[in-house]
């Protein structure tokens, strides 16, 4: 009999595990096109990421649902500053979506500062800065931005995707998208999907920036 | 002899049990998972950003833009909406698989109560009939009749989520209530299999041993006082089966009255959580002055996420029923397929507690 009950722990363990992993099979429902800056202060040190985040058409929509404005269909930057207050306010929960290393060790950001929406051609895009807490001059810095659940999916511009703003001359930097097949980049497949860890599923989705400076 | 070919019987039955478990909550793992359990498939050029879940995943992405643009395209061509239903239906099927969908409810409860595969379409198509009905209410409501911002109608939909979480839970704790009953019942069956047998060889030859005296949740009991050899109350034979048969409810105990209110439950408790996807569909079409489009995208989208759920449960039933006939009537058997029932039911328990505190990863509400 205790055979039975290992048995049947052993099961209970098994349906716990297969719900875990297919719970981790999150899908997107908001698109979001980034372009970020990293910026620089004078002396070398990185101060801050600056993002601008454009919101596919649905979301858009749906975020503007309900916005009274002077001119049906014409938002201004006035009228939306509300809709960016609670944006940015939200965001806070998610980390902003933003993990930034500086030599291997995870630095914080502060609350976002100069944030705004922007209406153009029916899509919103969210520009706010995001100030490091404290600015570092490391000689690897990573900042990945990615949806840890997948509910956004972080797609980077085509067109300069990332531009550093002040970096000393001798800065490279780097970026890679999730899936454009890079050395080192994760690979979306099953084994990702049937780790049964979702609680950072959606780091296999990142977009890795990357700065090396001298 | 007969206990050397139960465990070898048992044995099977829980390889099929595993297979039950495994499709319980997710096809895709079982048909599409190489190694379910994230070893290292065994070589083979896999084509990398894919496999079959990326493929599912760019597929969904695919659906979901093009049904803005054609939304947008209904607006002066008519026949665009013909476009946009196909759409939807696809993107219903697809979605589905993610979670969030009351799948692994469904199929839970369906192994839980013992229920028919037909059952199980019927609760699929019901719980995704009424998600759908529920995101249009809430579109309806909120954005068409008050014109509420988005912070508001989110407002709603957190506040219906947690309701739903909660209901799962709270339809969880009874199905692992009624169900932990004939668990126990069956485990001590199995307990006092052995010291019966083994007590008959000696000295217990006429007795019968009557158990049924006691009440089945006083086994122990039972067995203490058959040890002292208390058996007073011999009425023969009448408890036989008690000897390498279930305890267990029958089938058609569990399926009575109370059955199709149950399913009402599970109906309810996966039903009132509307899809995220269908009200951003529902708040872009109303935008675009195409509400009816919207609507109607929603409910054939509903009908796509009920046929995968559907999919998911009967091979969920299917699968238990294999199980069931290979334990056959057998003692080991009524136990494991009672602790499959008994899980199933702790699952549905342990998933309604695991979305309200957020440990399980369902759908966000697009909040912010």
């Amino acid at each position: 009999m205790n055979i039975a009950i290992r048995r049947l722990l052993g099961l209970l363990l098994a349906a716990v595990l297969a719900l875990g992993a297919s719970a981790a099979q999150a899908h997107p429902h908001v698109w979001i096109t980034a372009i970020s800056e990293l910026i620089y202060a004078p002396d070398g040190s990185i101060t801050g990421v600056r993002h601008a985040w454009t919101f596919d058409d649905m979301f858009t929509t749906y975020a503007l649902q309900g916005l009274e404005t002077k001119t049906k269909g014409v938002y201004s930057r006035e009228e939306l500053s509300s809709l960016a207050q609670t944006n940015v306010e939200s965001l806070k929960e998610y980390g902003f979506f933003t993990f930034a290393k500086a030599d291997g060790k995870k630095e914080k950001f502060q609350e976002p500062v100069d944030y705004f929406l922007e209406y153009k051609d029916t899509t919103l895009t969210l520009h706010f800065t995001l100030p490091l807490k404290t600015p570092v001059k490391p000689k690897d810095l990573a900042v990945e931005v990615f949806d840890p659940s997948f509910f956004i999916d972080f797609g980077f511009a085509k067109k300069d995707p990332v531009r550093l703003v002040g970096a000393p001359a001798a800065c490279q930097v780097k970026f890679q998208r999730p899936n454009d097949g890079a050395a080192g980049a994760q690979k979306i497949g099953e084994q990702n999907f049937l780790s049964g860890d979702n609680s950072n599923y959606g780091a296999m989705f990142a977009n890795k920036i990357s700065v090396e400076c001298p | 002899m007969s206990l050397k070919s139960g465990f070898a019987r048992a044995l099977t039955i829980c390889v099929a049990a595993a297979v039950v478990m495994l499709a319980l909550d997710s096809v895709v793992n079982v048909l599409m998972a190489q190694t379910p359990f994230g070893g290292p498939r065994p070589s083979g050029a896999e084509p990398q950003a894919g496999g079959i879940v990326g493929w599912l995943l760019s597929k969904q992405s695919e659906f979901y833009h093009q049904m803005s643009s054609t939304i947008r395209a209904a607006k002066s061509d008519g026949s665009a909406v013909w476009t946009l239903l196909a759409i939807s239906f696809a993107y219903g099927i697809f979605h589905a698989v993610g979670p969030g969908h009351g799948k692994a409810v469904i199929s839970s409860y369906l192994v839980a109560n013992q229920e028919t595969a037909r059952r199980g379409i019927v609760l699929s198509f019901a719980s995704a009939l009424m998600q759908s009905l529920v995101a249009v209410v809430i579109v309806g409501i909120c954005a068409w009749l008050l014109n509420a911002t988005a912070k508001t109608m989110c407002g709603a939909e957190r506040v219906i989520e947690i309701a739903s979480y909660a209901l799962i839970a709270a339809f969880g704790a009874r199905l692992v209530w009624s169900k932990g009953g004939g668990f126990i019942r069956a485990l001590q069956a199995s307990h006092s299999m052995p010291a019966m047998a083994l007590a008959g060889h000696h000295d217990h030859a006429g007795h019968g041993h009557d158990h049924h005296h006691h009440d089945h949740s006083h086994a122990h009991a039972a067995l203490h006082d058959h040890a002292h050899g208390h058996d007073e109350h011999d009425h023969g034979h009448v408890h036989d089966e008690h000897c390498g048969h279930s305890h267990g409810p029958a089938p058609s105990e569990l399926a009575g009255p109370g059955g199709w209110r149950r399913g009402f439950g599970a109906i309810f408790a996966v039903g009132v959580r509307p899809c995220s996807g269908a009200i951003l569909v529902l708040v872009f079409a109303l935008a675009q002055g195409m509400f009816w489009a919207g609507i109607a995208a929603t409910f054939v989208m509903g009908l796509g996420t009920a046929i995968t759920v559907a999919t998911i449960a009967v091979i969920a039933v299917s699968a238990k029923d294999l199980a069931r006939r290979l334990s056959g009537a057998s003692e080991g058997g009524a136990l494991v397929m009672r602790g499959v029932e008994f899980g199933a039911a702790g699952l549905v328990l342990l998933f309604g507690v695991g979305l309200l505190l957020g440990y399980v990863a369902a759908e966000r509400v697009t909040c912010f």
